[in-house]
């Protein structure tokens, strides 16, 4: 099913942002200083496993459950 | 005034004893210091704590300094901020960077200090300040670190000195520490601004980094780095180091680049002076005028906030050594104007991430 990806990025900048849009911003950026940008991906977007297992680990690290 | 700057150019201790003289009777909560690699960091460090014993001391060697209008080398540059802009300050040593970076446990220290937990710190009423010895190579993942624990800014640069990429320093109670970095966390009741500026374009020429080892690119695009920006450039590719300081890599965020800069060519691969991830896209720059884009963006905080108490300037060595070429440090200097303003040439800015060729600055209201 395509989106996975997007809706991991929305959920991970959602969770820890909390509403707070500054957060939102410098979480979107330290997703593309780990190599995700956000931008790429969209509801379309094929559920590439690789980018996955990487999304399910910043999740990890940034202390988000998805 | 309570933000107050000072340099000296004399030897230890005359140094310190004149930088308090200039403090003057501004009782300091914190004192940031940055120093020229002539002056022993160790006795420097040891004189700092011994005059200013109640304050939190923080500093670092350099690669220049920067004080209150002037770009200056071999001299020991400092800010002393008061208990109206700094209400309280606490300043936590994460030792052994090669080998791990021990983050949480200076968190915890900087937790206990202030009695109350990080993720509980008003993000616009809180920020760190971060310096790095500039020779560990372990910013990257200290800082993604910082970006995984907290969401607090921390800001700040790798020290320097003076392009002999030997042995730098960080500065803090009365010590002077190598493979370590200092976390110096600021309570702001005023609160604070970051100031990120790079004189750079981005160009709609995207190279994608497909195979990295750590601040290693071997191909961008699939080719050999090197075959591959040389023909982004349109030069030959034995000339490329030639245009590695006015076009530098970078990772686009919201239309600014986060600047990836080369350091040298190895065996048709890339090395930089901070890591890209495997997959980034990075846009070729174009250069532009750093006097200009500095003062804008300057000018722009300024006018923002209608008032600004002091700057913390942490301003790339590439961007100097362009400046020095063109005769333009007093320039630069000058763009603070009345500011009090404090800075150093680093081996690398801390913002986010570790980046590079910018300025990046803290600002306090």
């Amino acid at each position: 099913m395509p989106g996975q990806i997007k809706r991991m990025i929305d959920t991970i900048i959602t969770q820890r942002s909390n509403g707070n849009t500054t957060i939102a911003l410098t979480t979107k950026t330290k997703l593309l200083l780990k190599g995700i940008n956000p931008d790429k991906f969209t509801l379309a977007s094929e559920d590439d496993p690789s980018v996955v297992a990487k999304l399910r680990v910043i999740a990890t690290e940034l202390g988000v459950h998805l | 005034m309570p933000i107050k700057t000072a340099y000296s150019i004399k030897e230890l201790p005359a140094a310190v004893a004149e930088l308090k003289q200039q403090c003057a009777d501004l009782k300091p909560r914190v004192v940031l210091c940055f120093a020229s690699p002539k002056y022993d960091p160790a006795l420097l460090s040891q004189e700092l704590q011994r005059t200013f014993p109640d304050a939190s001391i923080a500093g670092c060697s350099t690669a220049g300094e920067i004080v209150s209008g002037r770009m200056l080398t071999g001299s020991v540059a400092a800010m002393f901020l008061d208990g109206d802009v700094v209400e309280n300050a606490a300043c936590a040593v994460v030792r052994n960077l090669r080998g791990g970076t021990g983050v949480r446990a200076a968190f915890q220290e900087l937790e206990s200090h202030f009695g109350t937990p990080l993720a509980a710190m008003d993000i616009e009423k809180y920020v760190g300040v971060v310096l790095f010895d500039g020779m560990s190579g372990a910013e990257e993942r200290l800082m993604e670190e910082i970006g995984d624990l907290t969401d607090l800014f921390f800001v700040g640069g790798s020290a320097g000195d003076d392009l002999q990429f030997q042995r730098t320093h960080v500065l803090a109670g009365g010590q002077a520490f190598t493979d370590a970095a200092l976390l110096l966390l600021l309570k702001v009741p005023r609160g604070f601004d970051i100031i990120k500026t790079q004189s750079f374009v981005a160009t709609d020429k995207v190279l994608v980094a497909t195979e990295v080892d750590g601040r290693k690119v071997g191909r961008f695009n699939g080719q050999p780095a090197v075959k591959a920006y040389a023909k982004a450039l349109g030069v030959a590719p034995e000339k490329v180091a030639e245009e590695f300081m006015v076009h530098p890599l970078g990772l686009m965020v919201d239309g600014q680049p986060f600047v990836r800069s080369p350091q040298h060519v190895e065996d048709g691969a890339m090395a930089f002076y901070c890591r890209i991830a495997e997959g980034a896209e990075l846009h070729v720059l174009n250069g532009t005028n750093i006097i200009a884009d500095t003062r804008a963006a300057v000018e722009a905080k300024k006018a923002e906030l209608g008032h600004i108490a002091g700057i913390i300037d942490f301003h790339c060595i590439l961007r100097t050594l362009q400046l020095r070429a063109e005769q333009r440090c007093g320039e630069y200097g000058a763009l603070f104007g009345e500011i009090p303003a404090v800075g150093f040439s680093t081996y690398g800015e801390a913002y986010l991430g570790h980046i590079n060729q910018t300025s990046t600055m803290l600002v306090f209201r």
